[in-house]
């Protein structure tokens, strides 16, 4: 008798927190009962003005870190800035784990009604691309950029927008502008974090880096070279390092219970500068400001960076502005109203998106400022320009290659 | 009270709770319907992508069955899924052939089981721990394979249009249901089945009654390694590409999805194969319905914090009519 | 007079066992009560309530005049009533003072800090009061052997000075000084004008210690006996509920067997348990071994079913094949009761139906592999029937069950099986006078079958009342084979034991 008082008791609690969730449900406002189209609004009226008495454009968006401060960055850009200028909703994903996950993402931003994908994944680009097109989705690259292959696969379909963003040479010439910028300043020894290598984009970084502080890598000094290397060796081998004035005295990477040691470990040897192709100031910023060891990063214009290059020891930072991804937005919004921007041979867009640098407080502090809350470095008035119906593939180069500095 | 009557009461209090998982499981496609009309969002995608997100895990699961019926575990599975998607899609670039592909994916599959078992009656330590062993391993070289093969893109795959045309409704049922039936046929109505979940529920009185307890955890994990075999292929239906991610959340997953299904962890004699269908699917569609009704602006973790909740409600409710009939002797 | 404690109506089920179906009981000042009956019989249900270690589900109880509703074990024996239960009830990983203030080390603190030396003496004392001087408090629970335990538990619950003290099947963890104590402390309670409720499943200890006796039998209060009535033959016919004859072994005083041997043990050696033993088990005949517990007879039971590998020598049965495991034992018509039942012969949270099957699908699988549930269901209703299992159903799981009915279901599964050679470890350890009863006649029909019985026993009077022949052993070596017969006397017997 006990027992089944027990179980009617729970089968009431499940009731009740389904009664919750369906409340929940209830609550949300009718604007989101979008009629279920999956064909994209080819003659809808242009929502630049951001008037309400349109149907907002919806777009999803696929991202696979949901809490780096760059990711955070990104996200309120787009949800406070851009949400509040423009007639769009942004739909985000939970942290997607894999291709699986990113291709059943867009399928249900399809049956949400949601006309665009921005994409910060990038587990299998082209499933992702494949699913929007089955599903007569827009599909824009947000964070770095198809390879090669794939681009001339797909540059031709109508729902791929395009791609703005670090290619892989980018992020190469990221990391030997940083490994470029040490050699000169005349360092001796060096210790080095690989961040989350294989990460195509963090291999491609690290070669740069090794090439920058004009080391070979098992012999070869060629980016291709080192490049197939790392990704054969899973990370770099500090015995396949050969040196050339500048010594590498210790490298780890990945981040798990034994990484504060080996960062200690390498910090007692003394270098003269620790390098890293990315993570570094969210999780060494205070032991190496402690130890006193010059830092560098690729990441972003954050506070906490900020003030760390002001007040602490980090003295080189490649990043990206929380604004960075505008363009790629405007892309897509004027995909959505019809008017596609294609190059000559009608072929996506794809723009390569350089990092800005920053090697003191004021510089520093020119590319956070000013790429702050209302007054972003792509804001409403910069990005309109690259709204409309006579937009060209060359405005939007222009735009993107812009010197922000 | 008659003794006839308690034993009547009883038997519908089993039948309840026995049920209940499944009752759970139409509830939940009940709210699911709900809370997409609700949204206003398109109901007929939403139940493919539920079925797409479950098939995979239901497969894995269900081949788990057999080892969770021995009160064992692996932990592996997840791994071994990517692992023998991996050398399934070097297999097919190396060679065109799909029907070659398919069979290194199966023979990975089995093979990776074997090994777990094999070793761990080799070395006479329990089978968890091979697994645990096996689980880094193998994700280990998948990655190195995947990252060495796939560079730039971090990942690897096939051609989409070679598994495209499986890619449907139809074909995932039918596989879903003939392994089922399967596992079914050799869990409930073979030697094999009834003398896995008796080693279970005691192996020491198993093995003095004649059960080769090796033999059987054998038998077992290669079950589950056809499981494995079936959900990596089908993940490559869906997704024709393998990074170093691919499947990883299953192994843990397929645990919620046998406790969801009423199964206790302990295997014994509860153990049942449905319990991998109804709670494989339970999980998806409660991690749907999270998801809709959980604005994803409103904080990430919610919707697992609410999953778990549930969680412990299954396993409170299932364990319930265990602890309340211990005598005191 | 007015009962120091009395229980009303107390009902007790567990799921579908009613373990006490509206049982009252009085406990009076100065009274040595004892509570009999057979396992299942809910004198450990009834005890238990009132020591507060579960709730009764209906019913009241009154104790010095109020309402009686221990909340806890600790809550009852701060307010008056202990007990000392049948299994350990102590923590092996601390000191025995910790053990026995355990739910009051505050009491000891002094600026927050443990007072250990204070602690100890308290337990020095606790323990000297009940007589056991040689145990210190600071001494670790672990270097204790078992009996030395319970004595601790003992001295844990008399200090707290309980008005009535349950003593729960203690004393058969106890060696005689250590029984000594406790008829001493029962001696103490009784003088005092407290009261005990003992509870044994030994008829002459508890017609020695108590001064009157409830009988329960399947839930129910059954008979009282006062001291001046004791009789064993009207006790135990109570328990049962129907007339035992005094005698329940073997009738006949002749050895005899086919002239056919069926399994031969040929110089088994096994560490220090088996040395160089030989024996030869006849067909229709029932060999008992016997000897202490650690004579070496409980490994060649599980030798002689390939259960442990003899270190050299071998078992084979009469056409030669040897028997390595268990699988090729069982294929060879060997069946094995173990010692330990709960954890070797049975799977406890599984259906009787399972675990009659375990051993018998090849008797019912079609072509060895197909199960259909029809035939299974059949196969285990055959043994639930013939053996007159007690129990609400095939599907009941085993642990519900009480011991008798427990072994009632391993005998099931290796008669159902066919078996024809039986090993038997125990096989009426812990089991009641009627069920025992029902397996040695059991053993002499199988006999009678032509099958072979080899009886391991801890208990000298089953093995001369039912064995042919007597092996009696000793330190791993076979001391003497008595044949049967109406001279052999125990005293005789216990010579070669020890």
């Amino acid at each position: 008798m006990k027992t089944l008082k027990k179980l009617f008791a729970l089968l009431l609690t499940l009731a009740m927190v389904a009664c919750l969730f369906v409340g929940c449900a209830g609550d949300t406002p009718a604007t989101d009962n979008t009629p279920a189209t999956n064909t994209p609004a080819t003659d809808a009226p242009a929502t630049e003005s951001g008037t309400d008495d349109v149907e907002p454009i919806k777009i999803g968006v696929l991202v696979a870190d949901v809490s780096g401060e760059e990711a955070l960055a990104f996200r309120s850009y787009y949800e406070n800035y851009i949400a509040s200028n423009y007639n769009v909703t942004f739909s985000y994903t939970e942290q997607l784990e894999d291709a699986a996950a990113e291709k059943s993402a867009i399928e249900k931003f399809a049956a949400q009604g949601c006309q665009a994908i921005l994409s910060f994944s990038s587990a299998d680009r082209a499933t992702q691309l494949d699913t929007c097109i089955a599903n007569g989705l827009y599909y824009a690259v947000a964070s770095g950029m198809l390879d090669d292959a794939q681009f001339e696969t797909y540059k031709g379909s109508e729902y791929f927008v395009g791609q703005i963003g670090p290619s892989m040479d980018t992020e190469y010439e990221a990391g030997y502008a940083m490994g470029k910028y040490f050699a000169d300043k005349g360092v001796k020894t060096v210790a080095m974090y690989g961040a989350f290598i294989p990460n195509p984009m963090h291999v491609y970084r690290a070669a740069g880096v090794l090439a920058g502080l004009g080391m070979t890598y098992g012999g070869a000094s060629e980016k291709d070279a080192i490049v197939g290397q790392i990704f054969g060796d899973q990370g770099i081998d500090p015995s396949k390092v050969g040196a050339n004035g500048v010594e590498l005295i210790g490298y780890f990477q990945g981040f798990g219970d034994t990484t504060f040691d080996e960062l200690f470990a390498m910090l007692g040897q003394g270098p003269d500068a620790f390098l890293s192709v990315g993570m570094a100031t969210t999780f060494f910023t205070d032991a190496l400001n402690g130890a006193g060891v010059e830092f560098s990063d690729i990441d972003s214009f954050t506070s906490a960076n900020g003030e760390a290059m002001a007040n602490g020891k980090l003295v080189y930072l490649a990043g990206k502005y929380s604004s960075s991804i505008g363009p790629i937005f405007a892309a897509v919004v004027n995909a959505v109203n019809g008017h596609p921007v294609r190059d000559a041979e009608g072929n996506a867009l794809s723009i390569s998106q350089d990092y800005l640098v920053a090697t003191d407080a004021d510089s520093f502090a020119q590319y956070s400022t000013t790429d702050q809350g209302d007054s972003p470095i792509f804001s409403k008035e910069v990005l309109d320009t690259v709204i409309g119906e006579n937009v060209s593939y060359d405005d939007f180069a222009a735009l993107v290659s812009a010197d922000r500095s | 009270m008659a003794q006839s009557e308690l034993v009547k009461k009883h038997r519908v209090r089993e039948l309840l709770v026995a049920l209940l998982p499944i009752a759970a499981l139409a509830v939940l496609f009940g709210a699911l319907c709900l809370v997409v009309n609700i949204k206003g969002y398109r109901l007929d995608m939403y139940l493919k992508i539920v079925f797409n997100e479950g098939v995979v895990l239901a497969i894995v699961a269900t081949g788990a069955i057999f080892i969770y019926s021995l009160g064992s575990f692996d932990i592996s599975l997840g791994a071994s899924t990517l692992f023998s998607a991996t050398i399934g899609v070097m297999v097919y670039n190396a060679s065109g052939s799909l029907p070659l592909m398919i069979l290194t994916i199966f023979g990975v599959a089995i093979g990776c089981s074997l090994l777990s078992s094999v070793l761990a009656s080799v070395f006479h330590i329990p089978v968890f721990v091979t697994t645990v062993a096996m689980m880094s391993v193998l994700s280990a070289v998948a990655a190195q394979i995947i990252t060495t093969n796939g560079g730039a893109l971090g990942g690897i795959g096939i051609p989409a249009t070679v598994v495209a045309p499986l890619d449907n409704v139809p074909f995932k049922l039918i596989a879903l249901a003939a392994f089922a039936l399967l596992c079914v046929f050799v869990f409930d109505f073979t030697k094999i089945g009834r003398r896995l979940k008796f080693l279970g529920s005691n192996a020491v009185c198993a093995k003095l009654s004649g059960i080769k307890v090796n033999v059987y955890a054998i038998i077992a994990f290669v079950m589950a390694g056809l499981g494995v075999g079936l959900g990596a292929f089908l993940t490559l239906v869906y997704t024709p590409s393998v990074t170093p991610t691919t499947a990883g959340s299953i192994g843990m997953n397929i645990l919620v999805a046998i406790v969801f299904g009423g199964m206790p962890i302990s295997g014994g004699s509860r153990s049942r194969i449905y319990a991998a269908l109804v709670g494989g699917f339970s999980y998806i569609l409660l991690n749907n319905i999270l998801k809709i009704v959980i604005d994803s602006g409103a904080g990430y973790g919610i919707s697992q914090i609410v999953s778990a909740v549930f969680f412990l409600a299954v396993v409170y409710v299932t364990s319930m009519n265990y602890r309340t009939k211990l005598l005191p002797r | 007079m007015e009962p120091i404690l009395a229980m009303k109506h107390i009902r007790k089920t567990f799921s579908s066992t009613v373990a006490l179906g509206d049982v009252s009981l009085e406990v009076y000042p100065g009274e040595v009560r004892g509570l009999i009956g057979e396992n299942g019989s809910g004198k450990s249900t009834i005890s238990s309530i009132a020591a507060g270690m579960q709730k009764a589900d209906s019913g009241e109880m009154i104790f010095r005049g109020k309402p009686w509703r221990p909340k806890s074990m600790i809550d009852a024996l701060q307010n008056g009533v202990g007990m000392i239960v049948q299994e350990s009830g102590t923590i092996s990983g601390v000191t025995v003072a910790e053990n026995i203030f355990l739910a009051e080390l505050g009491q000891f603190k002094r600026l927050g800090v443990i007072d250990r030396k204070a602690m100890n003496r308290k337990a020095d004392e606790a323990l000297a009061n009940i007589g056991v001087k040689d145990v210190r408090g600071s001494t670790p629970m672990a270097a204790l052997d078992f009996q030395t335990r319970k004595l601790v538990e003992i001295a844990k619950v008399v200090m707290k000075q309980p008005s009535i003290l349950v003593v729960d099947e203690t004393s058969t963890a106890l060696s005689q000084t250590g029984r000594d104590i406790l008829y001493g402390i029962i001696k103490r309670f009784r003088e005092e004008g407290k009261a005990v409720l003992f509870i044994s499943h030994d008829l002459e200890e508890i017609m020695e210690v108590c001064d009157t006796l409830t009988v329960l039998r399947d839930g129910a209060r059954i008979r009282d006996f006062k001291k001046e009535e004791f009789d064993p033959d009207a006790i135990r016919t109570s328990m049962i509920g129907r007339e035992l004859q005094g005698d329940y072994y073997r009738s006949d005083f002749t050895p005899s067997r086919l002239d056919e041997v069926a399994l031969k043990a040929e110089h088994l050696q096994s560490g220090s348990a088996l040395k160089d033993v030989s024996i030869d088990f006849y067909r229709g005949e029932i060999v008992g071994v016997g000897g202490l517990s650690h004579c070496g007879m409980h490994t060649l039971g599980k030798i002689l079913f390939g259960a442990e590998r003899p270190d050299s020598g071998r078992v084979v049965t009469a056409d030669g094949t040897k028997i390595t495991n268990e699988t090729v034992a069982m294929k060879q018509g060997i069946g094995y009761v173990a010692k330990d039942r709960d954890v070797e012969s049975l799977a406890l949270n599984t259906g009787i139906r399972d675990n009659i099957a375990v051993a018998g699908m090849e008797r019912y699988a079609i072509g060895n592999v197909l199960i259909t549930n029809a035939k299974e269901k059949r196969y285990a209703d055959q043994q639930i029937q013939s053996l007159s299992i007690k129990c609400a159903g095939r599907d009941q799981l085993v642990s519900q069950l009480s011991g008798g009915n427990k072994q009632k279901v391993v005998f099931g599964k290796w008669i159902g099986r066919g078996s024809d050679i039986l090993i038997l470890d125990c096989p009426t350890r812990g089991v009641d006078i009627g069920v025992k009863k029902a397996m040695y006649e059991l053993m002499t029909s199988l006999k009678k079958e032509g099958k072979t019985i080899v009886m391991i026993s801890e208990e000298l009077p089953e093995l001369m009342g039912m064995a042919d022949r007597l092996i009696i052993m000793k330190d791993g070596v076979i001391m003497k084979e008595f044949q049967r017969s109406e001279d052999l006397s125990d005293a005789e017997i216990i010579r070669y034991m020890i």
